[in-house]
């Protein structure tokens, strides 16, 4: 038995190839996932424990909530007292204070600036002495002193940076111009991912960072007798003004490691939902593929069971040959995977993140997940047809033209395909509206794409009619009666081009429906001729010098501000909080539903105002008491005055003033700051404005209302690009499965193609039937894909009305799904076409 | 001599379909074939010969009468119990498509024993391989052999395993007269010197005339049932 499989392989190995890729794809990027996220953790692992080496404990600030800041930073320092303290402890040879922040840019000398744009950030660390410091200069010293700097060796390779050379940095303080004195690598590498370090003396970065009594991290080294582990618990016993993490250098290092990991987490999830997305592809296909192959070796099945082979040992057969191609489309893919992750990676740095990922790391988690499931996809695809081919009479080795009949279960099919559909839809609708959460959602997704499949049988006659009326003549009609010949085969093939249209479809409506969102909201709120200013590094905030500066500009009317913050509530949870300057309502107008926009020149630092939705869901009113701890451990007690209505994304669940911001929460930075003009002389104080900005603030830009909301739309158009190329591999895999579907088509119509030709059909005209046939059958997939598309769109859609999400269809975009759908049919049909036009017309007569 | 009944058939009556377009293929059979017997089926098209032998072989239900094969009463046998039965005790050979291509002729030879986890009686084996007189042949696939080298190599599976009866389905149907000729001439060795019984269905009457009897059956009854004229040495 196992000779026959092995040789029936042989015989279909084009075929077996087909199939083998269908699972081979899916598993790659299974493979290729966990390969880059164990790779970025491993390379990341490694960075941290370089730059613990040297150190026996590491002393850090901790805030009362966790990443309060935009930057990830703590808001909270460590006062310059305690490392005096620290010093004066028995068993401490050495401790210096850092300053560490990723609230700077670098520019050249000639502004042009370095790193930052979106990418991977920049960092400002001071310099530590020996034994702390994991730096080593091949070029130059490190920097001492005023007015020094050094970078990593990647850097200056990549922006041309000489020693000698003068650069601009610009932090918290005011922009500052340093020397360039070192060049040096970190732990004998040559970057940290992509990150841009600078390098200064500790009282420069006091000073680039306006932090001069306060310090990021205090780093310990212990003398010979006392060991990390010690020394950590000794400086535990002393009492810090503010609260402070004690931990050994090498337990700071996996603390960094963790928290990288859990963040990269989110990553991996929504890669793995993609590899599923390919995977679930892939079993339509070998599904497919099995089914038709049952059917060709009805006799070969036949034969065996008239020589006494039981129904088990026919099903074993198509089983062990499942299990074959399985294991080693599995193994295909992990290899290919291997390639995938750094085309993943490159991918990533493309939309601006840059992670490093030094080596390759292969857990063997990896290869078991790999082969485990692709096997097990594979395996459970072809159970059925397997279960399909017991059910052959041994009498269909005699006679030609026998079918297989079906089996009990034939006749739910549709029936059942219907009662899933209408499950999956409760599911999703659960899940939308419910509130039951996301899974939910994704199987209610599941079971309408696996109902429907089970339903496009009876779909495939009329729309293969309809959509195959446009092509001329007898073979065009040969073509589409071609297709409807065998409606579950071809619904089982557009089946699988569905998955991967329909969420294309949904991604494509849905990033439209936040642009549109985000244009509306923004137009609604930003007064004419009012300017946002924000960081060019987005999602990093401003010094507040920049308000003040606009403040002097001329023309400009009116300054206002906005930070973010978070806070706990009752003591729970994070909820966020957003700052503003009384000055809000002069450049932005708020959609209310309790209150006006007075309230926010009042707010004071007693009041806050809060949105509609946190309002509803947490059954809080106007007049009732907040109690919020901050980030920097204080409590307050504010009353609500008003509930804001917006969509314009500014106003966080709790919105308060910025002074109070600035005093309770320690939120010292602008997140964004408006500037409002007179719409008549726009122009010209933009001008002024910029010219500002690039002789003070360089990390700031301004834009009109319109470039922001391009800006916003170019954002959103990134990621759906992204999304585009990530649910291109499913798309692919369903083009091998047309590919398949035509070949196995062809060569089971052989003698019917050897008819054709014999009669006087031109090699032309067989390739063009081939084609329109592959045509039709995709056109079905794309045409029901954007349908449910569509409806999955509208769906979210309404489900996040109260969120302010607007419906905006791309109907060119979905045209152009459309068209791009049957040329993927017409290159499906290309080798198949060409293959069938070359049938000799005598064999193929002949042939039995 | 009168040997022991190997098939036997009562009162077979095949009937297809309902009512006003049921077909009666088979009008209530009854005959037994002995062992060691070599028996032709004959009757032109539609006669039910092809029917008698799908329900003698196990291949088809009948609607109703009985068929016993070497003392095992096929009705009510369930799937598992015939699938033993052709594993066992019969043999088959078709017109066509008897092989699969991608074994080779031993391969396909020892089939039947590869599906029952046996292995061949060498001796037997042997012998089989010289009678069919395919030694050199052995290693070759199914289309590097020509029709009538296919057909003896589907002649040495069905003997293979030593069954009790070999239903042979138009073995030469599509053969031209020499190696229907070897073919037959196969069948009728394996009768007389290996001890087998070969039931084979035929419109051919010069290959009917090399069997020892011929069972003509028209509208699906026997109408004639008689020895063959012993052939002239």
């Amino acid at each position: 038995m196992l000779k026959l499989s092995l040789r029936s392989f042989g015989a279909r190995k084009l075929r077996v190839a087909l199939t083998l890729i269908a699972v081979a794809l899916g598993v790659a990027l299974i493979s290729g996932t966990y390969i880059l996220t164990d790779t970025i953790n491993k390379s990341f692992d490694n960075i941290f424990t370089t730059a613990s080496k040297g150190v026996d404990v590491s002393i850090t600030p901790r805030d009362a909530i966790d990443d309060a800041t935009q930057d990830g930073t703590a808001v909270s320092t460590i006062p310059a007292s305690f490392l005096r303290e620290v010093e004066r402890q028995p068993g401490v040879a050495k401790a210096v204070g850092t300053i560490d922040t990723s609230n700077v840019a670098l520019f050249k000398e000639n502004g042009d600036r370095i790193g930052g744009g979106g990418g991977a950030p920049t960092q400002l660390s001071s310099d530590t002495p020996a034994p702390f410091s994991a730096v080593t200069y091949e070029e130059g010293r490190a920097p001492t002193g005023m007015g020094e700097m050094a970078v990593l060796e990647q850097t200056a390779e990549s922006e041309d940076l000489k020693i000698g050379d003068t650069l601009k940095v610009v932090g918290a303080g005011p922009q500052t111009e340093l020397k360039l004195v070192g060049i040096g690598k970190f732990g004998g590498v040559s970057s940290i991912g992509g990150f841009t370090l600078i390098i200064t003396s500790l009282e420069q970065a006091q000073e680039l960072a306006d932090q001069h009594d306060s310090f990021s991290s205090i780093l310990v080294a212990g003398d010979e007798n006392v060991t990390p582990a010690e020394l950590r618990d000794e400086l535990r016993r002393l009492q810090p003004p503010t609260p402070v993490n004690v931990r050994t250098g090498q337990q700071q290092a996996d603390q960094n490691t963790a928290d990288i990991r859990e963040a990269l987490g989110f990553l991996t999830t929504a890669l793995l939902v993609f590899a599923g997305i390919a995977l679930f592809v892939g079993a339509f296909i070998i599904f497919n593929t099995f089914s038709i192959t049952v059917a060709q070796r009805m006799r070969e099945f036949a034969l065996l069971r008239t020589l006494g082979a039981s129904r088990r040992q026919v099903m074993g057969q198509v089983i062990f040959e499942g299990l074959l191609i399985g294991l080693i489309g599995s193994v295909l893919g992990l290899l290919l995977g291997l390639v995938l992750a750094p085309g993943l990676r490159g991918l990533f740095k493309a939309i601006g993140a840059d992670l490093p990922s030094e080596g390759t790391v292969v857990e063997p988690r990896t290869i078991i997940v790999s082969l485990v499931v692709g096997t097990l996809v594979t395996l459970l695809s072809g159970l059925a047809p397997a279960i399909r081919a017991t059910r052959v009479p041994p009498v269909a080795a005699l006679r030609e033209g026998a079918v297989i009949p079906h089996g009990r279960g034939a006749r739910f099919i549709t029936p059942g395909g219907a009662i899933l559909a209408v499950l999956g839809v409760a599911a999703l609708a659960a899940g939308l509206f419910g509130g039951a959460g996301i899974e939910l959602v994704g199987l209610g997704a599941g079971l309408v794409f696996i109902g429907i499949a089970l339903l496009s049988p009876k779909l495939v006659p009329p729309l293969a009619g309809s959509i195959g009326r446009m092509f001329p003549g007898v073979v065009g009609q040969l073509a589409r009666e071609n297709s409807v010949r065998q409606p579950g085969r071809t619904a089982v093939t557009a089946s699988a081009l569905v998955v991967g249209v329909t969420l294309v479809a949904f991604v494509s409506i849905f990033a439209q429906g936040l642009k549109a969102t985000i244009a509306e909201a923004v137009d609604t709120a930003a007064r004419p001729g009012s300017l946002i200013v924000q960081n060019s590094a987005l999602g990093f905030p401003l010094p507040s010098a920049v308000a003040t500066g606009l403040e002097q500009v001329d023309g400009v009317t009116s300054v206002s501000s906005v930070r973010f913050s978070v806070s706990r509530v009752d003591g729970v949870g994070r909820t966020a909080v957003t700052s503003v300057s009384p000055t809000l309502p002069d450049v932005f107008d708020t959609q209310w539903d309790q209150g006006d926009n007075a309230l926010l020149r009042d707010l004071g630092r007693d009041t806050a105002v809060i949105t509609k939705s946190w309002s509803d869901s947490h059954d809080v009113k106007v007049g009732d008491e907040l109690a919020l701890t901050t980030p920097t451990g204080e409590h307050l007690r504010l009353r609500v005055t008003g509930i804001t209505d917006d969509n314009s994304g500014v106003f966080a669940p709790i919105t308060v003033s910025n002074e109070l911001a600035e005093q309770a929460f320690g939120e010292r930075q602008d997140a964004i700051v408006f500037a409002g003009t007179n719409p008549a002389d726009e122009a010209a104080v933009k001008a002024r404005v910029d010219q500002l900005l690039e002789q003070q603030f360089p990390i700031a830009e301004a834009l009109t209302v319109q470039e922001f909301k391009d800006q916003q739309s170019g954002q959103v158009n990134q990621i759906l690009a992204l999304f585009y190329v990530l649910l291109s591999l499913s798309v692919i895999v369903s083009l091998f499965g047309i590919v398949n579907t035509l070949v196995l088509s062809i060569y089971e119509r052989t003698r019917e193609l050897g008819m054709l030709r014999a009669i006087g059909t031109s090699r032309r005209q067989v390739r063009r039937m081939i084609r329109y046939e592959a045509v039709i059958t995709a056109l079905i997939g794309a045409t029901i894909g954007i349908v449910m598309g569509l409806v999955f769109g509208i769906a979210v859609t309404i489900a996040l009305e109260d969120e302010g999400l607007v419906l905006s269809i791309p109907v060119a975009q979905l045209i152009v799904l459309l068209i791009l759908g049957g040329l993927a049919g017409v290159l499906a049909a290309v080798a198949p076409a060409r293959r069938a036009s070359r049938l000799n017309v005598l064999e193929s007569l002949a042939y039995e | 001599m009168t040997n022991a009944a190997i098939v036997s058939a009562t009162d077979l009556v095949r009937r297809y379909g309902e009512g006003e377009a049921a077909v009666t293929a088979l009008d209530g059979v009854t005959v037994s074939f002995a062992q060691g017997e070599y028996a032709a089926i004959m009757g032109p098209s539609g006669s039910g010969k092809s029917t008698l032998m799908h329900c003698l072989a196990g291949l088809d239900r009948p609607t109703s009468g009985s068929v016993v094969v070497d003392d095992v009463e096929l009705a009510g046998l369930d799937d598992k119990r015939l699938t033993a039965l052709r594993r066992d005790k019969i043999g088959f050979i078709f017109q066509a498509f008897n092989l699969l291509p991608v074994l080779t002729a031993e391969e396909n030879i020892l089939l039947p024993l590869s599906i029952a986890g046996r292995k061949p009686d060498r001796d037997w084996y042997d012998q089989l391989i010289e009678t069919v007189g395919l030694r050199d042949r052995l290693t070759h696939r199914p289309s590097e052999l020509s029709g009538g080298q296919q057909q003896r190599v589907a002649v040495a599976r069905a003997l293979v395993s030593r069954p009790a009866v070999v239903f042979a389905d138009e073995p030469t149907g599509n053969l031209d007269s020499k190696s229907s000729a070897d073919v037959l001439e196969l069948l009728r060795t394996s009768v007389d010197q290996l001890g087998q019984t070969v039931i084979m269905v035929t419109h051919d009457q010069d290959a009917a005339d090399v069997a020892d009897r011929i069972v003509t059956l028209t509208d699906g009854r026997i109408v004639e049932d008689r020895r063959t004229q012993p052939a002239v040495v």
